[in-house]
Parts: structure tokens; C-alpha cells; sequence
């Protein structure tokens, strides 16, 4: 069963109005989660069970939100992901948009990262690799 | 008082569901702020109830490992309330488990009766949490809590249930 | 143990917004159990004084007309840090709207800067009466008891309110 960007983002639209209690017309696609949606660390964790349970995939922990680079000592130094992180975090986040974050890499900038495109991206990338979407190979 | 708002579990299937009873009675301080004249039981010691039942419940799946706070309330929901002589019945049932977390849903009914819906998410606080300032040890699996389920053979330490 | 989960009245505009505070003591009973090596305020009590001080903005803006206040629903109540011995939690709740007999809310808690709990939630309000009229004297006596008790957490205020009129 094909499912078209426009279905993603309905269904991530009601899974963050849902985990969230905002408002639909306030997920729009450039939104961060902490900074336009206000949350928390165990919202991060709420948004990933309900999308497994909304999408029926399975999202290892850190894929969708890799919390645990800032963990890293290799990653981060005086509170700015090293060029090995900023490498490392593109990596394991191929649905996020890095333009702004490399202007400032401070771990403290990580969260503007987490958009609401971010998640619909990781989802139609997730989607593609299990044949789910219409963008999957035939 | 003590901080205990469940008497007893009637169920307990490890990592999977559990059902936990609360009897209401009039001698309960409590009762008598909410409402001086008529005493209701409070929902948020009803909501309680549910995070004890869950809470035990995610602990045991995980061998006591880590401490486990109620972190979120997604939805409680009552239709309902309950007065000195009824029985509250807490029905908590384990939708996902991992190392940062756990989510439970749950039903409430009032002597048979389903009155409400009390959904959580409970972190495992050391992995998820950080950098709040707690103790090491894990302060929450008191002798209160583990001897409920003396009643039912369930295993202290070394828990069974998934992992 | 007390059920009276806020110790004072700070602020309160009818149908709009109210603010309290709750101290916390080691001498509150429930603490020996949560936790006996970590005593920290229960989420649920947490939820309970925000519940609590939308519960006297309602009594307040209806005019103390209904007994019954209970907690219909609460969503996406989030806890964010632990509240301690020593502390005091600074509760602001904001009148969202109502419907009929419903008033939705928004709350937070703050101890100093720091926002410890936030939730979204609904009360109900109704008289015994309603259903059983014999019970109108129930509501009278559960209705004088409030209003003595919201006296009680507004001393502060009514002082406020006599020196500014």
C-alpha cells in the first residue's frame, strides 16, 4: 500500500497534535519540536512509540532523535560538536537539513534540528527501504 | 497515612497486563478536605492508582533494574467517581518497553463498571534522565511495593517477563 | 493526612487566571513513603495543586454556586523535574474556555525558574442536587466549607485587594 508524502505528514500531524496537545495548524513543516511545539525529552520518546505504532515500523532509539551523540566525548567539545560529530550527526540524520546548525554547531542548537520536516523525511526514507511508499523501487 | 493506593493485585501476567483492586473507605483522611461533607475520591489518587498497578508491573518485566518514574500522564480520562464503599479496580496492560521507557494503558471501573481511561509513560530514570539530581540506588521498589506481589509468587530480583 | 494541596491564594482574576503556592515539608505524611531515601512530591499531588487552584477559580467565578468539582480529564501532563523538602511551587493555571458545565485549563508549576509540570485539563462542576434533590443541604455544607477555606488561602490577597480600594 503506497503512501504519498501528503498521508505521512497527516498522520505525523496527528501523532504530534496528539503526544503534543497543540493545535494542527500550528505543525507546519519548518516547526521545531522544544522550541514551536514545547517538547520535552519524554515527548521525544511518546512521538516514537506512537509513530511505530501509527506507521507499524519499528524506529531503533537514537535513529530518529541520536540523543546519544551529544554523549560522545569524540563528538562534542566546549559545548560544539567537533567536524567528526558534525560528520557523525549528518550521518545518522540524513532526513535533517544542516544548513543553519553548521553556521553554529553548539549542542545547545541540536534541538532546532528536530522539524517537523525532519521527521516526515526520516519517515518516507524509513517507508522507501520497507517498500511502503510510492517512492519504493518496483 | 501511607502512600499506597492499591490493597491488592487480583491479576498479574509478567510483562504483559496486570489488575490491582483499591477499596474506598470513610476512615480515610483524605476523604474529608475532598469534600468536607461528602467524601469523593480524588482522581489524581485514582490516576495514582493506575501508575502503582503499571509501575510494579514495567518494574518486575525489568527485574527492579531502574527506577521508574511516572514521567507523563498522556490521557486520564473519568467518567465517573467514586464514594466510600466502592471498589476500584485498576486494569494496566504494557504497550512497549525499552531501555529509556515504557508507555501502559489502562482501564478503571467502579465495582465492575469501567469509569475511566488512564494512560502513562514512565522513564526509566537513569538511562532517559540524567541530569536530575537523584540518588544512585534505586529509591522506588520499597519493601511496600515488592510485598504486593508476595501474593503472587511473582520473583523480586532477577525479573522474568521481556527484558 | 490533609488533602488541601496549595497553601495560598497570590493572584486571581475571575474567569481568567489564577495563581498559588505549595510549600513543601518533610512533615508531610506521604513523603515517608515517596521515598523513604528520596522524598520527593508525588506527580500525581503535583497535578492535584494545579487541579486544586482551577478548582477555587471556578468556586470564585461562579460564585461558590456548585459543591461538586472533580477532575473530568487531564492530557499531556508532562513532569519535567522533582520538587523537594524546602522547595515552593509556584502554580499558574489560565482559564481556557468552558463548555456548559466544563472548564478546560492549562497549568505549569515552577519552583524558582524552574518549570517542574505542565498539563492541559478539565473539571466538571455540578450539585448533588441535581440528581438528588434531598441532598440540597449536602451542597450547602460542602459550599459553606469552601468558602471558609478560600478565605483562609486568601488572606494575602484580600489585604492587597482593601489597600489599593
Amino acid at each position: 500500500m503506497a503512501m504519498s508524502r501528503d498521508e505521512v505528514f497527516q498522520k505525523v500531524e496527528a501523532v504530534l497534535v496528539d503526544a503534543l496537545g497543540v493545535d494542527e495548524d500550528e505543525v507546519t513543516e519548518d516547526a521545531t519540536l522544544t522550541g514551536d511545539l514545547g517538547a520535552e525529552s519524554i515527548d521525544f520518546l511518546d512521538i516514537v512509540f506512537r509513530l511505530e505504532k501509527s506507521f507499524e515500523i519499528k524506529i531503533a532509539r537514537g535513529e530518529l532523535f541520536p540523543d546519544d551523540i551529544l554523549n560522545n566525548p569524540d563528538y562534542v567539545e566546549n559545548g560544539r560538536m567537533t567536524s567528526t560529530g558534525l560528520q557523525q550527526l549528518k550521518k545518522s540524520m540524513p532526513h535533517a537539513d544542516f544548513t543553519e546548525f553548521e553556521k553554529d554547531p553548539s549542542v545547545s542548537r541540536m534541538p532546532d534540528l528536530f522539524t517537523v520536516k525532519a521527521i516526515v523525511d526520516y519517515l518516507g526514507l524509513k517507508l522507501e527501504q520497507s517498500g511502503k511508499t510510492a517512492g519504493a523501487a518496483s | 497515612m501511607r502512600w499506597l493506593w492499591i490493597d491488592t493485585f487480583t491479576e498479574f501476567e509478567p510483562g504483559k497486563r496486570a489488575v490491582a483492586i483499591k477499596n474506598v473507605t470513610r476512615s480515610e483522611d483524605h476523604l474529608h478536605d475532598h469534600f468536607p461533607g461528602y467524601p469523593v475520591m480524588p482522581a489524581t489518587l485514582m490516576i495514582e492508582g493506575m501508575a502503582q498497578t503499571a509501575g510494579i508491573l514495567v518494574g518486575q518485566a525489568r527485574g527492579f533494574r531502574e527506577k521508574v518514574l511516572l514521567a507523563k500522564i498522556r490521557i486520564a480520562r473519568f467518567d465517573d467517581y467514586c464514594v466510600p464503599g466502592d471498589r476500584i479496580r485498576y486494569e494496566a496492560v504494557i504497550d512497549v518497553i525499552d531501555d529509556a521507557a515504557a508507555s501502559t494503558h489502562g482501564t478503571v471501573y467502579k465495582n465492575d463498571t469501567a469509569i475511566g481511561r488512564v494512560d502513562l509513560m514512565f522513564s526509566h530514570a537513569d538511562k532517559a534522565t540524567a541530569d536530575l539530581d537523584m540518588p544512585e540506588h534505586n529509591f522506588v521498589f520499597t519493601d511496600q511495593f515488592m510485598d504486593l506481589l508476595t501474593a503472587y509468587n511473582i520473583q523480586r530480583s532477577g525479573g522474568e517477563g521481556i527484558s | 493526612m490533609r488533602f488541601e494541596l496549595i497553601d495560598r491564594i497570590v493572584e486571581l482574576e475571575p474567569g481568567s487566571r489564577i495563581v498559588a503556592t505549595k510549600a513543601v515539608s518533610l512533615a508531610e505524611e506521604y513523603l515517608a513513603d515517596h521515598f523513604p531515601t528520596f522524598p520527593i512530591l508525588p506527580g500525581v499531588l503535583m497535578l492535584q495543586a494545579l487541579v486544586d487552584s482551577a478548582t477555587w477559580l471556578v468556586r470564585r467565578t461562579s460564585d461558590f454556586a456548585h459543591s461538586m468539582i472533580l477532575l473530568k480529564e487531564a492530557r499531556n501532563v508532562t513532569y519535567k523535574n522533582f520538587v523537594k523538602p524546602g522547595q515552593q511551587m509556584r502554580i499558574e493555571v489560565g482559564w481556557r474556555g468552558a463548555e456548559g458545565a466544563e472548564v478546560d485549563f492549562s497549568g505549569s508549576g515552577h519552583c524558582g525558574s524552574v518549570e517542574v509540570v505542565k498539563a492541559r485539563f478539565r473539571l466538571r462542576q455540578f450539585n448533588l442536587a441535581d440528581r438528588d434533590p434531598r441532598l440540597a443541604s449536602v451542597d450547602r455544607r460542602v459550599i459553606q466549607a469552601a468558602r471558609t477555606r478560600f478565605d483562609l488561602l486568601c488572606q494575602k490577597y484580600r489585604q492587597g485587594e482593601k489597600a489599593a480600594g
